[in-house]
């Protein structure tokens, strides 16, 4: 694997961003409009039931770090998106770029993108509400490694289907973070979902992080178990996705990456 | 420019490509050969043209020659080394450059050369210099501040064209690159393209459908049909197989006579005023001539049209090279290539 290699998507990307307004936008827009309604939601909440200590926290939180996640994945579909709307995919994988160099690329920028995203969400979350997700404490940055793990793999298992099946599923750049969304108990604990959500719920490396982090806000306990448990999870499900899309994309080749464009 | 190409200032008879039974089968209800057991090479300095009808197989071949598209057999050697096995390696030595391939549209012309700089591994200086050295050769320095969806088809290639060499490759796969220039722009990229393989022993496969500009170009010509070489070899040899003529005769008196002439002797004609263009075997030329005197046909003016290498695509692409030439057809095959 060769850096200047990585760098050179990197850059390909970055100096898109810099006049793409709808990218832009994106990783604002988006974050806030969320915060906005569900912090609104939430203070509503507190006032008419007064029961639940910390909620506006908690589902903030919760939205803060699933933006992670969603920004992960979703830079990585659409990252790849991007080469076929550009017709560039053929020019891209003409030089000597290696499949590996791209996925690591794109692995940055997810991570370059969700600390973006994630500074805007924490900065608005204080500005509008004067609540602080740092009450999380140092372990916020384990819980955003952990999230940024999970977007990775969504984001790789949409890339793997995109990149055979092309434009016609684009999609799935979209929608996939979605798909897990409802069984990684974001906003609610994992006990009041179904019995067979559960059972889903358990085999997902973001049901622990999310849980994990209201036991510190409600119990101000350090969930080691369960970032273990997600860690496991994660790094299993990476490798089965990245594996999956190098696959994936060798089938592509077989039929030719320029049917893409 | 004095560190371009120093690598290959060797011996100019060496292969720097080797294709081997290079097929590609693509799968499904009905499988389909776009490719068929091809193989031919590349020598270093020479210029070897791929010509051939829609659907002969010149792109599929060329998207296997960059690795874009998997081969279902067959061997693929640059340099002496397997194309499967050393992929990057190799592809640091070639570029490509095609009309009907687009840039990140977004992206400033300056910022997608940058990116295809770093891409191989060139520094910031570098860069700079030769990207700056290309836009001007290729009149487009002026465009490297524009985006690339501002800017027009001919534009486009001539910065595609500036970032082929902006690696100073030793193999270049070029796939219609004049495709969309103005004729004047086009001649300049044409002439650069041949001091560049002068200069430099530059190898070049070259894909056009303006058979001058092959003929021009090209040391050798390699005719795909249904996936299958029909032959290989210099232009002026594929002109010189073509046996017709074309007899333009400006007609005085028995323009009538003349049509019927060429109708009765089932020659393809072309009529435009009282200039009538006939398609005759050289051998026939005689007694065609003859002929028409004996009908009392008047000419002001005769010229004969010696076969081209587009008289040769023409019949070649017509289908009815096989049905002519029969067993010829594997003589044109040089160097292993034809089948």
């Amino acid at each position: 694997m060769k850096l200047h290699r990585v760098m050179a998507i990197v850059m390909r990307h970055l100096y898109l961003y810099s006049r793409s307004y709808d990218r832009l936008t994106d990783s604002i827009y988006w974050p806030v409009m969320d915060i906005v309604v569900w912090g609104i939601t939430s203070q509503w909440l507190m006032k008419s039931q007064n029961a639940i200590p910390n909620l506006a926290l908690m589902i903030l939180t919760g939205l803060v770090f699933w933006q992670i996640v969603w920004r992960a994945n979703y830079e990585i579909s659409v990252n790849l998106l991007e080469e076929f709307w550009n017709q560039n995919l053929v020019n891209l994988f003409a030089t000597p770029l290696r499949v590996s160099e791209w996925i690591a690329a794109v692995m940055a920028l997810g991570f370059i993108k969700m600390l973006f995203t994630a500074s805007v969400g924490i900065i608005a979350v204080w500005l509008m509400y004067a609540l602080n997700i740092f009450t999380v404490g140092w372990m916020i940055i384990p819980f955003f490694a952990l999230l940024l793990m999970s977007g990775w793999f969504m984001g790789f298992l949409g890339a793997a289907v995109i990149i055979y099946y092309g434009q016609r599923v684009q999609t799935l750049a979209w929608t996939m973070g979605f798909l897990f969304a409802p069984f990684s108990a974001v906003y609610y604990p994992l006990e009041s979902l179904p019995g067979w959500v559960q059972n889903i719920a358990q085999w997902l490396p973001t049901t622990y992080v999310f849980e994990g982090m209201r036991a510190i806000l409600f119990r101000g306990e350090m969930p080691v178990d369960m970032l273990v448990k997600s860690l496991a999870l994660n790094v299993m499900y990476l490798i089965l996705s990245l594996a999956f899309f190098v696959f994936m994309f060798r089938k592509s080749r077989e039929k030719g990456l320029a049917r893409l464009e | 420019m004095v560190e371009y190409f120093e690598q290959s200032q060797l011996q100019s008879n060496e292969v720097v490509l080797s294709v081997q039974n290079l097929t590609k089968v693509f799968k499904g209800k009905k499988p389909f050969t776009a490719v068929d057991d091809i193989s031919f090479e590349l020598r270093r300095g020479e210029i070897l043209g791929l010509l051939g009808p829609n659907g002969a197989g010149k792109t599929t071949t060329i998207q296997m020659l960059l690795s874009t598209l998997a081969s279902t057999h067959g061997r693929i050697t640059y340099f002496g080394k397997d194309f499967s096995e050393d992929r990057s390696e190799i592809l640091q030595q070639v570029a490509f450059a095609s009309a009907y391939i687009n840039f990140p549209w977004r992206l400033k012309v300056k910022e997608n050369l940058d990116v295809y700089g770093r891409l191989y591994g060139l520094d910031s200086n570098t860069r700079k210099h030769r990207m700056e050295k290309f836009l001007r050769l290729f009149d487009a320095w002026e465009l490297r501040e524009k985006e690339v969806s501002a800017l027009s088809a001919g534009q486009k290639t001539r910065v595609m064209l500036a970032k082929a060499f902006l690696t100073h490759p030793q193999i270049l796969l070029l796939d219609e690159p004049t495709a969309s220039l103005d004729p004047d722009i086009a001649d300049e990229v044409i002439q650069f393209i041949l001091k560049q393989r002068e200069e430099f022993n530059l190898s070049i496969l070259f894909t056009s459908h303006n058979m001058a500009e092959v003929a021009e170009v090209c040391d050798r010509v390699m005719f795909l049909r249904e996936g299958k070489i029909l032959a290989i070899d210099t232009p002026d040899q594929l002109a010189k197989s073509v046996s017709v003529a074309r007899v333009q005769l400006l007609v005085g008196d028995g323009l009538k006579r003349t049509i019927e002439y060429a109708q009765q002797h089932s020659l393809p004609y072309k009529l435009e005023s009282r200039s009538i263009e006939i398609e005759v075997d050289e051998l026939r030329i005689a007694a065609f001539l003859s002929g028409l005197a004996q009908k009392g046909v008047e000419y002001s003016q005769i010229s004969i049209n010696k076969p081209t290498l587009e008289d040769y695509f023409l019949q070649f692409s017509r289908g009815d090279f096989l049905k002519k030439t029969g067993n010829l057809v594997s003589s044109y095959s040089l160097d292993g290539g034809g089948r």
